[in-house]
């Protein structure tokens, strides 16, 4: 009997020391970097492909593979994401940090897809021999793989200490935990500290990888949960405490063991307890802290009062409205919102069949897209948790449907109805939280859910789902299209009437400011929660929909962690605009339409690659690509006006042309209306950079909003620099966003 | 007149997003020489310490340093010229020991002995360090953390020491101390800029003076000249100015 | 306060609980301790009807942490806040601002969502018109006019504060001399008895302070609002108030009218560092620490 409980806690020790190892290269960068890397399981996950690569389906010996892998390849991932991206995200709010860093736990699985095949691996060797040689201590069988696994434990805890304690290295290290500008001001340059640090670190979650790849297989979501599983000791250890990280993570794996011990092993409780158990710790912890300290927010305490004098002020208003343009700042303009919108209206009369479905199936994603609108980019919340509701809301329409002969419409409001409760909890429970814990507690929330509700078998169905049907007056896809953009286009015009009406003008003042809105008299209590309800509410319908335009419930549509992918899908397109997330739900499905009937099989997933690369330049250019093309737009216009004539007749000509040949092409050959879209865009680029190179130059300013006939000095050597570097892009770079306020002064003196 | 150790600054403009922290101020100092830097509180003294060092960006303007023009470099490479900031409210690790925060000073020395040296010869310089060397920097008194902060700057031989409101904070027997230890940078033949709430003290000290108003200098002059122009600076010129305003 | 409208809630609270000739807000014997460490001890100060009360003190001397106090985003340890005739000591800051408390930010507290009018729109909203939230989401509320009045009372703080130019500007564009205007406009926009300003001179250059102090001179003439004014230009302090506190090392060290306190020898002290003064210092001495750690 003993040593029945002796087996079950070595195999805990041995999750809980991985626990551990990931908890303080977690804590680590967040220390020196301030950035919570929620990409570390998917880094975790590629070291470890790339370890069985070589060692498995290459056979290299252990050794050599074990250091290429851990020792080689990860620290360069590393650096090289240093390079990419981490190096700019230090002074960047914490919406940017996490949407980056989500987008690379996004990226990195079909990457690390498209570089080493598809096949599933269930079972994958460790660092031990094979095959795996079993010791027997105190009488309790003990494999190779757990001594290695504790072996590892205790040398990164040994070498740690001894590195941070007693080294020059680590005293860097250490400096920069306390002050990364004193470090400076020192004479240590603090990049040079930050990409040892994120090398260690991507180097640490390299091991993990091939540490747990024997425990958990090589499956890529299975490995974002088990860093999610690792954010719940951080969070025990509120982000900074490295012992207390690493103590919980052990004591996370035994308390794991112990229940499996206890608790009968056959039944579909146990079966959802088990994986729940570190959600359940991290809930624990943030009631405790939040009972006994009142509050938990992160952003006390990173650096020093240096670091936090020399920060650039402004630099979180920067988060979603880079542009100080009016129109820009609030959505783009009306006129532009209604030929997008009529623009959309077309495809289900020119599309056919497979396309149309998606279309349907496009809409959908983008009333659950409109949710995170509201709430990350009305209510600058974070939360990572939206997929949840609309879960929520999809399961539910289809028990009220199917199983309770519901109209399905109607169950389709229920759902909605259902998912509010939900969001008007989490709204409340989070609100005096800071940014980041809120992104950690609504991704445990989703995940919880996942496990322990949507994975029971009245959803499941044995894993085929619930079947939805579409009511019988629109069961031809063409008519589902039109319902669903009459529901978006009902929802949306609800979201703009919101945000233009008081209550609008208060849900933006508690969002830019928390403090003034108190002083104020506005209750940010209220706001928040109202804003959670019926974002939740939308999401739950999208659900709903989405349901039905897939004729089945399946809690699989659901996942917490798919949801991260619409998040960047959103974040790439922007995340405060309507249309936006119009444009971002029928790209999310018509481009992996596109990838699944054209490309080879290989490359199916680099539609989700390419949208994690727009969330993780969400960095760089924070307003989303819509914006930005609203503004190229702008821009091409007032380029157009100061042209002269010849110029204008070709360049409109030019225009006309590409649009004729473009819906030509839609009418003759409607299977290659793919082909067309390409050509059209490479087209209009070459279009946009003729005109940023030749067309003429002229001293504006950059943003709309400065007074007319205002003349900058000084900037127009900007433009001319911006289109001299090609990039259509570029033009609309953070640079000249200091204009307007120059003008703004000259107007008033 | 050595220009090593001088310090010119031309034209400086500095601002923080929308707020204007500096706006074409020069100023000079020649190599040996102690300038004090004065002026109330959000004049932007803070400012012109941070954007000499390499902390904050300037908009525009140059700053020269021994000769060298370092406009925009960055602050590690600033210290490793020679040129020591010690920011506001303490220069120190507060979370390091006070072994680590003089180890810390010194990395920019080559070997490992010239850098066990300096650590040395900074604790002579300030004795009570020795005796706290396994101390959390955080735990020192004021006064003792800013004779670290000075043991810190001392410890490599700069040319030039920017010292941000040292006094700031202390009880007046601290601020003695304070004034000390910048006498025995003064007698190293080390450049001092000297950024003060204290004018009489500053002053005192002092070979020149600046009064920056608002982000601009008010008044520059020898530091001998200063003691009513100071006066009127802090508590008549403002007063002056609001009457104007009220007036019109 | 004639331009913009007696709110009527105001008023009342006056009336009833105001007793004649006392002062509009106080705090007594306020003392605040962080970790130990005291950062303000047994304070009291009052603002009168209907003026402008400077309070100053060197850095860290716990002028902000006494901001905090008196707009409810601290909790005294000891002493008592009241506000027209009213303890409330323990109320919310939102629950302070409804009763007409409005303040200012060191670091303006802006909404960079919205424009300049907004701001006002917003504020005046807040305080003269019921939650509506339902009815917003329920109904077309984005195509209702504002009434006449809102905007008359907006137009009018546009107007005092010369921000008519820029009403229609976003808030992130704005130059920081604009953005303290836009402040004390917003504040002023909640038609509140007391606006607590926390230096709002801080970081503008001599033309925009001298604006500033102008606008908060004229609002004081044409309205019924009193100011308590945090600032570290000791001078502008002593041009703008008829009361002034002193504050140094979370200890009130001297209070009167401007001319007893430009000549005080501790304030002096405490300002310049002067030799013979500091000797009176010693007996704060033993504060220093608490400075640090409130710093």
């Amino acid at each position: 009997m003993g040593g029945a409980v002796l087996q079950y806690v070595i195999a805990g020790l041995v999750l809980g020391g991985i626990y551990a190892i990931a908890a303080s290269g977690l804590v680590v960068t967040y220390l020196s970097a301030g950035i919570l890397n929620f990409g570390f399981g998917a880094l975790a996950f590629f070291v470890a492909r790339f370890y069985y690569y070589l060692n498995t389906e290459n056979h290299w010996g252990i050794v050599p593979a074990g250091l290429l892998s851990i020792l080689v390849v990860g620290p360069a991932l590393g650096v090289f994401l240093y390079f990419l991206l981490f190096q700019f995200l230090r002074m960047s709010s914490t919406l940017v940090k996490v949407v980056a860093t989500v987008g690379i736990s996004v990226a990195i699985p079909p990457v690390t897809t498209l570089v080493f095949g598809n096949q599933t691996i269930l079972k994958a060797p460790g660092l031990a021999p094979q095959p795996v040689r079993v010791f027997k201590f105190l009488g309790v069988p003990v494999t190779m793989d757990q001594i290695i696994v504790y072996c590892c434990v205790v040398g990164i805890m040994v070498i740690g200490f001894v590195v941070l304690r007693y080294t020059d290295v680590g005293l860097r290290v250490r400096a920069m935990v306390d002050s990364p500008a004193m470090t400076s001001l020192s004479g240590t340059s603090p990049n040079l500290v930050s990409v040892g640090v994120w090398a260690a670190s991507i180097g640490l979650a390299g091991l993990v990888g091939v540490l747990s790849a024997p425990i958990i297989g090589l499956d890529a979501g299975d490995f974002t949960l088990l860093m999610v599983a690792a954010f719940a000791a951080v969070i025990a250890g509120r982000l900074r405490n490295l012992p207390v990280a690493v103590g919980v993570g052990l004591a996370m794996g035994i308390a794991g063991a112990l229940v499996q011990y206890g608790l009968p092993p056959n039944s579909s409780f146990t079966a959802a307890v088990i994986p729940s158990i570190p959600f359940i710790f991290t809930a624990l912890f943030l009631i405790y802290f939040i009972f006994r300290g009142g509050g938990v927010n992160e952003e006390e305490g990173v650096g020093g009062a240096l670091d936090r004098a020399i920060r650039p002020q402004g630099g979180e208003a920067q988060v979603v409205t880079a542009s100080s343009d009016r129109p820009a700042a609030r959505s783009v303009s009306y006129r532009a919102v209604l030929i997008g919108f009529a623009l959309v209206c077309l495809l289900p009369v020119i599309l056919h069949g497979f396309w149309l479905g998606l279309v349907a199936q496009g809409v959908a994603y983008a009333v659950i897209y409109l949710s995170f609108t509201m709430v990350v980019g009305e209510g600058g919340m974070i939360w990572l948790c939206m997929a949840t509701f609309a879960g929520i809301g999809g399961l539910a329409t289809a028990q009220l449907a199917t199983n309770h002969g519901w109209p399905v419409l109607a169950a389709v409001l229920l759902g909605g109805v259902i998912a509010v409760p939900f969001g008007a909890v989490i709204g409340f429970l989070t609100i005096r939280m800071g940014n980041l814990y809120v992104a950690l507690v609504t991704l445990i929330f989703g995940l919880l859910m996942e496990n322990l509700v949507f994975s029971r078998n009245i959803f499941l169905n044995l894993g085929i789902g619930v079947n939805v049907g579409a009511p019988d007056w629109a069961s031809s896809a063409r008519v589902l299209s039109y319902l669903f953009l009459a529901i978006f286009a009902v929802i949306a015009i609800f979201i703009v009437n919101i945000r233009r009406s008081t209550t609008g003008l208060a849900l933006n003042a508690v969002r830019w400011s928390e403090r003034g809105s108190k002083t104020l008299g506005i209750s940010v209590l209220q706001m928040k929660v109202v804003i959670a309800a019926v974002a939740s509410f939308v999401a739950g319908i999208g659900g709903g929909m989405l349901a039905i335009s897939l004729g089945v419930a399946l809690p699989a549509n659901y996942a917490t962690l798919g949801g991260m992918v619409w998040l960047a899908v959103l974040v790439t397109l922007g995340i405060r605009s309507n249309v936006a997330a119009l444009f971002a739900g029928l790209s999310f499905t018509l481009s992996s339409g596109v990838a699944l009937v054209y490309l080879p099989k290989a490359f199916g997933n680099v539609p989700p690659i390419l949208f994690a690369l727009g969330a993780i330049f969400v960095a760089k250019f924070p307003e989303g690509t819509l914006a930005m093309q609203a503004r190229q737009f702008r821009e091409i216009g007032r380029r157009y006006r100061l042209m002269p004539p010849r110029q204008r007749f070709l360049m409109a000509g030019g225009g006309l042309a590409t649009l004729a040949y473009f819906i030509l092409w839609v009418i003759e050959v409607p299977h290659y209306w793919w082909i067309a879209l390409i050509i059209g865009s490479v087209i209009y680029h070459a279009f946009i950079v003729w005109i940023l190179v030749k067309g003429p130059m002229v001293a504006v300013a950059h943003a709309g909003g400065a007074p007319a006939g205002a003349v900058v000095p000084g900037q127009a050597p900007t433009l001319a620099a911006s289109a001299n570097g090609m990039a259509a892009v570029s033009s609309n770079g953070p640079v000249p966003e200091r204009a307007p306020s120059e003008v703004a002064e000259m107007g008033l003196q | 007149m050595s220009e090593a150790g001088s310090l010119v600054v031309e034209d400086l403009d500095v601002r923080y997003g929308p707020a204007r922290a500096l706006l074409g101020v020069s100023l000079s100092v020649d190599g040996g020489k102690v300038l004090a830097v004065l002026g109330p509180n959000g004049a932007g003294k803070s400012t012109l310490g941070r954007a000499v060092s390499g902390l904050v960006k300037p908009k525009s303007g140059k700053v020269v340093f021994g000769g060298v023009d370092i406009t925009g470099w960055a602050p590690h490479r600033v210290r490793r010229a020679g040129l020591t900031y010690i920011p506001e409210g303490r220069g120190i690790f507060p979370g390091l020991s006070v072994l680590d925060n003089l180890k810390m000073a010194t990395r920019q020395v080559g070997r490992r002995a010239a850098r066990q040296a300096a650590i040395e010869r900074a604790i002579g310089l300030f004795p009570i360090l020795g005796n706290r060397s396994q101390q959390r920097a955080g735990s020192l008194s004021g006064g003792e953390q800013q004779m670290l902060a000075m043991a810190r700057a001392l410890a490599v031989d700069p040319a030039l020491i920017i010292a941000d409101e040292m006094s700031l904070g202390l009880a007046p027997l601290m601020v003695d101390q304070v004034f000390d230890s910048l006498e025995k940078a003064r007698n190293q033949g080390i450049s001092i800029v000297l950024i003060e709430q204290f004018v009489h003290r500053a002053l005192a000290f002092a070979d020149t003076c600046v009064i920056l108003t608002r982000g601009t200098v008010g008044w520059r002059g020898a530091a001998a000249d200063a003691g009513r122009e100071v006066l009127d600076q802090y508590l008549g010129e403002a007063t002056a100015a609001a009457e104007s305003a009220a007036a019109r | 306060m004639t331009t913009t409208g007696v709110p009527s809630v105001a008023a009342e609270a006056g009336a009833v609980g105001r007793p004649a000739g006392g002062p509009l807000m106080s705090a007594s014997n306020v003392t605040v301790t962080f970790g130990g460490v005291r950062a303000l001890s047994d304070v009291s100060i009052e603002v009168g009807a209907n003026t402008i009360t400077g309070l100053v003190g060197p850095n860290g001397a716990g002028k902000t942490t006494l901001f905090g106090v008196l707009s409810g985003l601290l909790r005294p340890d000891a002493g008592r806040v009241t506000f027209l005739g009213e303890d409330i000591t323990g109320l919310t800051p939102q629950a302070r601002a409804r009763r007409g408390l409005a303040r200012t930010f060191q670091q303006p507290e802006l909404f960079m969502g919205l424009t300049v009018r907004e701001h006002l729109v917003l504020a005046d909203r807040v305080r003269h018109q019921r939650p509506r939230l339902w009815k917003d989401m329920f109904t077309a509320a984005s195509l209702r006019r504002p009434d006449r009045s809102e905007n008359e009372r907006v137009d009018a703080i546009l107007e005092l504060l010369s921000l008519q130019p820029i009403a229609h500007q976003m808030a992130d564009t704005l130059p920081l001399g604009t953005s303290r205007l836009l402040e004390v406009g917003r504040a002023l926009a909640a038609a509140p008895r007391v606006i607590l300003l926390d230096e709002p001179l801080a970081g503008l250059d001599v033309v925009e302070a001298e604006r500033l102090a102008l606008a908060l001179r004229r609002t004081v003439e044409k309205g019924d609002v009193s100011l308590l004014l945090v600032e570290h230009d000791v001078g502008m302090v002593l041009s703008l108030s008829s009361q002034i506190y002193v504050l140094d090392f979370g200890v009130l060290i001297a209070q009167g009218p401007p001319d007893e306190i430009r000549h005080n020898a501790e304030v002096r002290a405490a300002y310049l560092g002067d030799e013979e003064a500091v000797e009176s210092r010693t007996s704060l001495e033993d504060h220093h620490e608490h400075q640090e750690r409130h710093q």
